[in-house]
C-alpha cells in the first residue's frame, strides 16, 4: 500500500493526529474585504482590473467579490463609475479618473535598495532598474517601470521599511 | 489575526495528482516556528520509518520563513527538507533569491510534496489555484534555460525553483535553484526533487502577509539599515590578504566582529575572503592536506576579491536585502552574464584542487549552477580524485584518460561535465566522495573528506575547532552555516540571551584547541540560534551583524505579536534541534556514526603552514556538546520523552 502522509491511510499516531488539522477550503489571515452593493449595473470595469481576479459577474448583473481572493488594493473602488463598491471599513469608494490615479515616487538616497516593494507589488509593474539608471555603487534601484499598469494601491509605500516610496497623482509632480 | 505566518501549507501528492489544505495550529508556530522548524515537526511526524529517500513515502518541503514579507530585513531566505539521500537523515538546505515570498503569497508558509509522478511535471499556483503541468519538453534542461522559459510562459514574473540534469539524474549531490542559479545545494535534495520527477515549481501569488505591528517590524528594520550602510573606504582585494597573515602570524586571535565582516560583504560578497581565509588556515587545501604553504598569496592572486569584483556588472540582493553580498558578472565564455561565485565554490574548485584559474573557476561554477549540483560537494569529490590519482588508486584509464593532477583546470572541467551527466567515470563521482570510495576500494575511503556522506565545506576546523564540532554533530552534517567559534563571537548573542558568555577581546590562540565546556555552550547556543534563524527565514550574514545590531528577536515579537524572551526563542531552538536529532535516529542514523576523517581534526597535526601542530580532542567536544543540548553523552540520543520508543536514561 502506498502511504500518503495527508490521507490517514497510513497506521500510527500521526494519521489520526493529521485528520483533525484539516480544514475545508482556504483560509485568510485577513477577514476584511471590498464588497460591491446593489448600485452596480454590471459594467465589468472592475473585473479587468483586479489584479487577484476576486471578481466575477454577468454583464450588466451584480458583481461579487471573493472576499477570500480580495487582497484590498481597492483598485475597484477607484474605477467603478457608479460608486457600487465599499471598502473593508464599509465606507463607499470615491470614483478617481484613471489618470490621476496616485503612483510611487522613489527616493533612490534613502532606499536601500532590498526589493521589497518589486515582491510587494500585485500588478508587477515596479523592477529592478538597467544598470544605466544607476545612482551609487553598483547597486540596482527600483523603478516604476510599467507605469500604466500602475493600480495605485500604494502597497509598495507600505511596505517600504525605510519609507522610502511616496505616493502621488501625476497632476502634483508633473 | 495571526501575524507573520499564512497558517497553512499546501500538500501535493505527485502520485495521484491531488492537492490539499492543511491549517496548522496557531501552537506549532509557537512551538517551532515556521521554516525549518514547520518542516521538522512535519516531516518528523509523516515520513514512516525506513522510508527510502528517492521514493514516495518521501516528503520534499519547501518553506518560506515567519519573518519573509513582513517588513523585516534578510529574511529572504527560503529552505528546503526532505530525508536526505546523501546522509540519510534529516537534510536541509537553504538558499536566497525572490521565492521565499513567493511561497507566503501563495497563501503558503510551506508547499510539500509526496509520491512519485509518472511523467515529469512542474507545479504551477497561479492565483491560489495550484495545477500540476507536463514538463515533459522541459527534462533535461539546464536550470537558467527552464526558469527563463517557465517565467515566459506564466505571465512574465513567476518566481521559480527548478532542478537541473543534476537533480534529474538522481545525482546525490544535487540541489535545487532559484533566481538563475542561486542554489539549495546541499543534502542531495535536487535527487529527491528528481526521483519524484518534479522539474519546477511555479509561483505567481500575490496574496498579502498578515503582520502584526508592521510599523514596529519597520521601524525596527530602520534601525537595522544604519548599520548595514555604514560603509568606510576600504583597502583593496589583495591587501586584504595581508590582513589574514598578520592575524595567522600573531600569537593571540582578536574576538571578531561582524561589523567588519559586514563591510567586506557589502563590497565584494564572499569572495573578499578568498585569499585572507588560505591566509588564516580557514580555507582547507589540496583536499585538505595541503596549506598556506602550498597555495600562498601569489598562486591565489588570481582569485583575489578584485579579480571578481572589476567583473562585476551589479550587485544581486535577495529578496529584502539592504546589503546585497551577491552580483552579476561578465564572462567572456558562452554564458554572459552569470552569478559571481561564491567564496565556497572559489575555494571548492579553486585551492582545494590548487587550482588557479579564475576563468575555469567561472565555467565550472555556472556549469554547476546550471546543472543544479553542489560547488562544495562537486569540488570536495574532484579533490578526492585528484588524490587518488596522485595515490595511484585511480589511473587514468579508470579516469577516461584524464590526467587528473592537482591544479588541472581543463581535466576538471572536462570531469564536472562528466559527472554532469553521469559518463564514464562522472557516474561513479556523481554521487559525491564516499559513494565513490565505497566503489573504488583500495584505501580510497581515507581520502574522501565528508561528514556522514557529506562533503566538508571550506573552513577548516583545525583553524577554528568550533567548524568541526558542528560538522559533527548537527542533524545534517558537515555544514558551515550553523556555528564556529568565530560565528559565536560575531552573532554576540550574550548581548541579548542571559546566561551565554562573553568572550574576551583578545586571547591567546592556544585557547581555542581546549574542549572545554565553554565550547560546548557556545555551540549549542549557535544551533539553538541558527534554527530560530530558519524558522524565520533570517540570512546568516546578517545575524553577523551582532545580536545588538539585528533586531531578531523583536522583529519576531513585533511581527508575531508574541511577547517572548531571547531565551525563550533560543529554547524553541532547542527544540527544533531534538526534532531533528530524533529524526535521524528515528531513521537509523545513529549520532555516533558520523565518522571523524583524521585528517581534519589534525590526527596527525600537520607540520607546516597556518595549522601545523593543532590537534583537537574531537570526541570530547562532541559529547560536550550532546550533554548541552540535554542529550545522552555517550549515544547523542535525545532523552525518552521526544524518542517514545526508547528507554529514558
Ligand atoms: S522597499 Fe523601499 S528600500 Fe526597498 S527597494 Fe523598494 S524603495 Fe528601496
Ligand atoms: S501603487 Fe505600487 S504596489 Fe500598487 S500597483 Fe502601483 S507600483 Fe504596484
Ligand atoms: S547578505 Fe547576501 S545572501 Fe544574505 S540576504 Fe543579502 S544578498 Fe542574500
Amino acid at each position: 500500500m502506498r502511504s500518503s502522509p495527508f490521507k490517514g491511510e497510513v497506521g500510527g499516531g500521526w494519521a489520526n493526529l493529521t485528520e483533525q488539522y484539516f480544514i475545508p477550503g482556504p483560509q485568510r489571515g485577513y477577514d476584511m474585504s471590498y464588497r460591491i452593493t446593489e448600485t452596480c449595473n454590471g459594467c465589468g470595469a472592475c473585473v479587468k482590473l483586479c489584479p487577484v481576479g476576486a471578481i466575477t459577474g454577468e454583464k450588466k448583473n451584480l458583481h461579487l467579490i471573493d472576499s477570500l481572493l480580495c487582497i484590498d488594493c481597492g483598485a475597484c473602488g477607484r474605477i467603478c463609475p457608479v460608486t457600487a463598491v465599499k471598502d473593508s471599513f464599509g465606507i463607499v469608494c470615491e470614483r478617481i479618473k484613471r489618470n490621476a490615479w496616485e503612483k510611487p515616487q522613489i527616493d533612490l538616497k534613502t532606499c536601500m535598495p532590498c526589493g521589497i516593494c518589486i515582491e510587494t507589488c500585485p500588478v508587477n509593474c515596479l523592477a529592478f532598474a538597467e544598470p544605466v539608471l544607476l545612482v551609487r555603487e553598483l547597486h540596482a534601484y527600483p523603478f516604476l517601470k510599467e507605469d500604466k499598469r500602475c493600480i495605485g494601491c500604494g502597497f509598495c509605500a507600505s511596505e517600504c521599511p525605510v519609507h522610502a516610496i511616496t505616493m502621488s497623482s501625476p497632476s502634483v509632480t508633473d | 489575526m495571526n501575524g507573520g505566518y499564512m497558517g497553512k501549507i499546501l500538500w501535493v501528492d505527485l502520485t495521484v495528482n491531488e492537492f490539499r489544505e492543511e491549517a496548522i495550529p496557531a501552537e506549532i508556530y509557537e512551538k517551532y516556528l515556521s521554516g525549518t522548524g514547520l518542516a521538522a515537526w512535519l516531516l518528523s511526524e509523516r515520513i514512516p520509518t525506513g522510508a527510502d529517500p528517492l521514493g514516495p513515502e518521501n516528503i520534499l518541503a519547501f518553506v518560506s520563513g515567519l519573518l519573509t514579507g513582513t517588513g523585516s530585513l534578510f529574511t529572504g531566505r527560503w529552505m528546503v527538507a526532505g530525508k536526505s539521500p546523501l546522509t540519510g537523515g534529516w537534510g536541509d538546505a537553504n538558499c536566497g533569491g525572490t521565492l521565499s515570498p513567493a511561497i507566503k503569497r501563495c497563501g503558503f508558509d510551506g508547499i510539500f510534496f509526496t509520491g512519485v509522478s509518472e511523467k515529469p511535471v512542474y507545479l504551477l499556483i497561479d492565483h491560489g489555484r495550484p495545477e500540476l503541468k507536463d514538463a515533459g519538453h522541459l527534462w533535461g534542461k539546464d536550470t537558467a534555460e527552464t526558469e527563463e522559459y517557465l517565467i515566459a510562459e506564466s505571465g512574465g514574473h513567476a518566481r521559480v525553483a527548478v532542478i537541473g540534469p543534476a537533480g534529474e539524474n538522481l545525482s546525490l549531490i544535487s540541489g535545487i535553484c532559484n533566481d538563475r542559479g542561486r542554489i539549495a545545494a546541499r543534502s542531495g535534495l535536487g535527487a529527491v526533487m528528481g526521483s519524484k520527477r518534479l522539474k519546477a515549481m511555479v509561483l505567481n501569488g500575490k496574496k498579502r502577509i498578515p503582520v502584526y505591528q508592521r510599523a514596529e517590524v519597520q521601524r525596527l528594520s530602520r534601525q537595522c539599515n544604519k548599520w548595514v550602510q555604514l560603509q568606510p573606504p576600504f583597502i583593496s582585494g589583495p591587501m586584504a590578504a595581508y590582513v589574514g597573515t598578520i592575524m595567522r602570524i600573531l600569537p593571540t586571535q582578536m574576538a571578531m566582529e561582524g561589523m567588519v565582516y559586514k563591510i567586506l560583504l557589502k563590497k565584494w560578497g564572499t569572495v573578499s575572503m578568498n585569499q585572507m581565509s588560505v591566509e588564516i588556515g580557514d580555507a582547507p587545501v589540496m583536499n585538505w592536506k595541503g596549506s598556506n604553504r602550498d597555495w600562498g598569496i601569489r598562486k591565489s592572486l588570481s582569485v583575489n576579491p578584485d579579480a571578481f569584483k572589476s567583473r562585476e556588472k551589479v550587485k544581486y540582493h535577495c529578496y529584502s536585502c539592504p546589503l546585497g553580498c551577491g552580483g552579476v558578472c561578465v564572462t567572456k565564455g558562452p554564458y554572459g552574464d552569470v552569478h559571481k561565485p561564491e567564496y565556497e565554490s572559489v575555494l571548492a574548485l579553486g585551492g582545494l584542487c590548487m587550482n588557479g584559474d579564475l576563468e575555469s573557476i567561472f565555467t565550472m561554477n555556472e556549469m554547476l549552477n546550471r546543472a543544479g549540483m553542489d560547488t562544495i560537494s562537486a569540488g570536495g569529490t574532484i579533490a578526492f580524485a585528484m588524490e587518488c590519482y596522485e595515490q595511484g588508486i585511480l589511473t587514468r584509464e579508470d579516469l577516461d584518460g584524464l590526467d587528473l593532477t592537482w591544479g588541472n583546470a581543463a581535466a576538471m572541467i572536462t570531469l564536472v561535465e562528466k559527472m554532469i551527466k553521469r559518463e564514464g567515470v562522472g557516474d561513479l563521482l556523481a554521487d559525491g566522495s564516499l559513494a565513490a570510495a565505497r566503489k573504488i576500494g583500495k584505501g580510497a575511503e581515507s581520502y574522501a573528506v565528508h561528514a556522514g556522506g557529506q562533503e566538508l565545506p571550506m573552513h577548516d576546523g583545525r583553524n577554528d575547532p568550533g567548524f568541526n564540532v558542528h560538522y559533527y554533530v548537527e542533524a545534517a552534517p558537515g555544514r558551515h552555516t550553523i556555528g564556529a567559534q568565530l560565528y559565536y563571537e560575531m552573532f554576540q548573542l550574550w548581548k541579548r540571551v542571559s546566561g551565554l558568555p562573553r568572550p574576551p577581546l583578545f586571547y591567546h590562540k592556544d585557547r581555542k584547541y581546549v574542549a572545554d565546556e565553554e565550547k560546548a555552550v557556545m555551540a549549542a547556543a549557535c544551533s539553538r540560534f541558527m534554527n530560530v534563524a530558519n524558522g524565520a527565514g533570517l540570512c546568516m550574514f546578517g545575524l553577523f551583524l551582532g545580536a545588538a545590531r539585528i533586531p531578531a528577536f523583536a522583529w519576531l515579537n513585533a511581527a508575531t505579536g508574541w511577547r517572548r524572551t531571547p531565551e525563550e526563542y533560543m529554547a524553541i531552538g532547542a527544540a527544533i534541534q531534538t526534532l531533528k536529532q530524533s529524526f535521524n535516529i528515528k531513521h537509523g542514523v545513529e549520532p555516533r556514526s558520523f565518522q571523524v576523517v583524521d585528517r581534519v581534526v589534525g590526527r596527525p597535526p600537520q607540520n607546516r603552514g597556518a595549522n601545523k601542530g593543532r590537534t583537537m580532542d574531537i570526541e570530547k567536544m562532541r559529547s560536550d556538546y550532546w550533554r548541552q543540548c540535554g542529550w545522552d553523552p555517550k549515544t547523542g540520543h535525545p532523552d525518552g520523552e521526544v524518542t517514545p520508543s526508547r528507554p529514558s536514561h
